[in-house]
């Protein structure tokens, strides 16, 4: 099963520092070696939206209505359960402190 | 709970790959690791899971391991070995290493292949029994069964837990990489089933094969072998019908193509490279599923390249599988024609007999060189050999949309295997058997549901040929006979005409020498009760059925014989019978060594023994401990018997 999870920052996430820079390519590297993590990737603050209505299309320039809402990275994993993918995400968690992710699976 | 099983199926690996090189014994480390699983299923519920819980078990299973070693008996050697190498601090590579080392013991050589699939998804994969069993649709016990001897051989043959090196190396990956795509190809194609794909196989041997890819990243076929289970498997999803129809290569929507996958598979490719030396058929499969995978239309792909790709193959792996393949290669490259010619030369491999994709190869050829009638026939005979029902559907669908010849309205004389059901029909029961043997064999062969009109002699005797040229004389006389009559009352005789009667060759082998019995019956390695029946023939000259038979109240003691049985005996069988009688008075002489289960009470009360509830050995049981124990068969004790044989 494929998850896609989404982490996203809020105001109290702390800034990343060179001790969570080594976790993390320890973390990517570990996960990439047990053949779990499939595409990982941080994302950039500044964002588009594209709003579709009646048919017509409007784009809009970020910021988001909240810039708390704004995803900060995405791994796409593959685990055999939902329970894994929890598990992993929580390890993640754990490594970057305050904030939040979303796991939801991936089909086709 | 849910979390210590994922946190379970996550470490498993490494808690049992680091707690084996501490024991060095791979089904005591799982044990031990399980125990450490059996802690946490106590304890988290209640007080929470810990931080790191990865670590955690390990720690819980490391110190069972300690504790363990301090009772074992080996306990000054195991000391020594981690004190120099303390548990708790290892390494990350070192783990990692362990891992690698235990790939290495799951995927010995010493096992038999169903055991090395088994324990590797069991201990590397972290799956459980009851999903082993379910994905190779076994029973529990089997799997169980299968791993747990596995862990007893590995004991017995001492497997050391240690990386091989030089030329050895390279021979134990292959066994690796052997039985991880073993594992994909199950769940890619199944071998048997309803459904097509096994998508957990295929993603545990995804896993491994990445796995093995960190832990020995200079190997090129390693890589190879990633890059070809990440190409095949980013075809999943277009691979079939929404109704399970089996979808070919080059009618795949390749918009349903995985990019992610395909990119992984490229990516593995260029590391294949990267790690250098020469191409092996991993690499080299690799670089065809690559081609396939990088032309964006089926019209696109480069067979001319696929084909010298296969070419190669075919000088590394020179298997009729791979000739198969080179020859679907050629066909689209340089023309039906070509491909054809290829496939001609594959006809009387006899490993190719039973093999279903041989005669879609040749039915899709026909096909496009407009021969439809014989198209239909190989497409139907395919049909009829795969064991996956949705391929069969899928073959018989082709083969019914080919345009109509008029060479093939309904066939007048009935199918070959309405002919066959029929003619079986007219005989007894064992001669029954004996005749279905062969006309199976000829059905497979020449495809169910080809009239009976349209065989040919010389389709009969390469169809012989192939399935029973390497058989014994005498078997193949047998399955020559049936033939015969079966041609002869299907009313077309003259198709058994290329079937040449072969003569018996055997030199039956004389009754063995009195010194050869004489130190075989005294050798107490062997059973009282195989001594006591190889001097008793020897001694009697009796037949072996005259001796099997025989019952402890036949026989007179004092007067060394078994009044009305004709069998009499010397002093040597004298001394050994009491002995095997043991105080029994009634019952069989010779008795097997077990009870028969509810199924197999034999149907004659005589042959069960009324004191000890086994029943007589059988003539094949002993025979076959006799040939097993002597290399001799039980009539080569009897002079007698030998004599009449001949």
């Amino acid at each position: 099963m494929r998850y896609l999870m989404t982490s996203i920052s809020t105001e109290t996430t702390p800034a990343p520092d060179e001790k969570l820079f080594a976790d993390m390519a320890a973390f990517v590297q570990e996960l990439t070696a047990a053949g779990q993590l499939l595409a990982t990737g941080g994302l950039a603050p500044a964002g588009t939206v594209l709003t579709s209505r009646d048919g017509e299309i409007t784009t809009v320039d970020g910021p988001f209505t909240e810039a708390k809402e704004v995803a900060a990275g995405f791994a796409l994993i593959e685990v055999g359960s939902e329970a894994e993918a929890i598990e992993l995400c929580r390890r993640f968690r754990r490594m970057v402190g305050d904030g939040k992710s979303v796991i939801q699976q991936v089909f086709g | 709970m849910e979390t210590v099983e994922a946190v379970w199926r996550l470490e498993s690996a490494r808690i049992v790959a680091a707690l084996t090189r501490v024991v060095h014994d791979v089904g005591l480390a799982e044990e031990l690791a399980q125990d450490a699983l059996v802690t946490a299923l106590e304890r988290w519920p209640a007080d929470g899971v810990p931080d790191n819980p990865g670590a955690w078990l390990m720690t819980v299973a490391k110190r069972r391991a300690v504790d363990h070693i301090r009772r074992s008996q080996a306990r000054d050697r195991a000391y020594a070995e981690t004190a120099a190498r303390p548990g708790d601090d290892t390494a990350d590579g070192d783990e990692r290493d362990d891992v690698l080392r235990l790939m290495f013991v799951t995927c010995h050589p010493v096992l038999p292949a169903t055991a090395r699939v088994a324990l590797t998804l069991k201990l590397v994969g972290g799956l459980t029994t009851g999903e082993i069993a379910r994905a190779y649709l076994v029973t529990e016990q089997t799997i169980a069964r299968r791993i747990s001897s596995a862990k007893r051989t590995l004991a017995a043959a001492g497997v050391a837990f240690a990386l091989p090196d030089g030329p050895e190396l390279a021979e134990r990956l292959d066994a690796v990489l052997e039985v991880i795509y073993l594992i994909f190809n199950e769940g890619y194609t199944a071998t048997a089933g309803d459904d097509l794909v096994r998508a957990d196989l295929c993603r545990q041997a995804l896993r491994l094969g990445r796995l093995l890819a960190v832990l020995a990243p200079g190997e090129s076929e390693v890589h190879g072998l990633v890059a070809l289970m990440e190409i095949q498997a980013s075809r999943e999803a277009a691979r079939t019908a929404p109704d399970g129809t089996p979808i070919p290569l080059h009618e795949q929507n390749r918009g349903r193509w995985d990019r992610l996958l395909i990119q992984r598979g490229f990516a593995a490719m260029l590391r294949a490279r990267d790690a250098g030396g020469a191409p092996g058929p991993y690499l080299l499969q690799g670089a065809i599923a690559a081609c396939h995978a990088q032309a964006r239309t089926a019209e696109e792909t480069d067979w001319a390249r696929i084909a010298s790709l296969y070419a190669t193959l075919e000088t590394l792996r020179p298997t009729p599988v791979v000739r198969l393949n080179r020859a679907v290669a050629v066909g689209a490259a340089d023309g039906p024609a070509a491909g054809l010619a290829l496939t001609d030369a594959l006809l009387d491999n006899p490993r190719l007999r039973d093999y279903h994709l041989l005669p879609a190869v040749r039915g899709d050829l026909l096909a496009r060189l407009g021969r439809h009638a014989a198209a239909r026939t190989e497409l139907r005979r395919a049909a009829t050999l795969t064991r996956n029902r949705a391929e069969a559907a899928y073959l018989r669908g082709r083969a019914d949309g080919l345009p109509a010849e008029d060479q093939d309205r309904t066939p007048s004389g009935g199918t070959v295997r309405e002919r066959a059901a029929e003619f079986l029909t007219r005989h007894d029961a064992s001669t029954r058997r004996s005749y279905a043997q062969t006309l199976d064999r000829l059905r497979r062969a020449l495809g169910d549901d080809t009239p009976m009109t349209t065989l040919t002699a010389d389709a009969i005797t390469r169809a012989c040929v192939t399935a029973w040229g390497e058989a014994a004389p005498a078997t193949w006389n047998r399955h020559r006979a049936t033939i015969r009559s079966f041609a002869a009352w299907a009313g077309v005789p003259g198709l058994a005409a290329g079937l040449e009667r072969r003569a018996d060759t055997r030199t039956v082998a004389g009754p063995l020498p009195t010194e050869t019995v004489a130190a075989l019956c005294a050798d107490g390695a062997h059973p009282l009760r195989e001594r006591a029946l190889w001097l008793l023939l020897h001694e009697s000259g009796a037949t072996v059925t005259a001796a099997l038979g025989l019952d402890v109240q036949d026989l007179d003691l004092d007067d060394r014989s078994a009044p009305g049985k004709g069998v009499t005996w010397r002093s040597g069988t004298a001394r050994l019978l009491p002995a095997l009688i043991g105080g029994r008075a009634r019952g069989p002489l010779f008795l097997a060594d077990r009870r028969p289960g509810p199924a197999r009470t034999p149907a004659a009360a005589a042959d069960l023994c009324p004191e000890t509830g086994r029943r007589r050995l059988s003539y094949e049981r002993a025979e076959y401990l006799c040939k097993r124990a002597t290399g001799a068969t039980l009539r080569r004790f009897s002079p007698g018997s030998a004599a009449r044989r001949r």
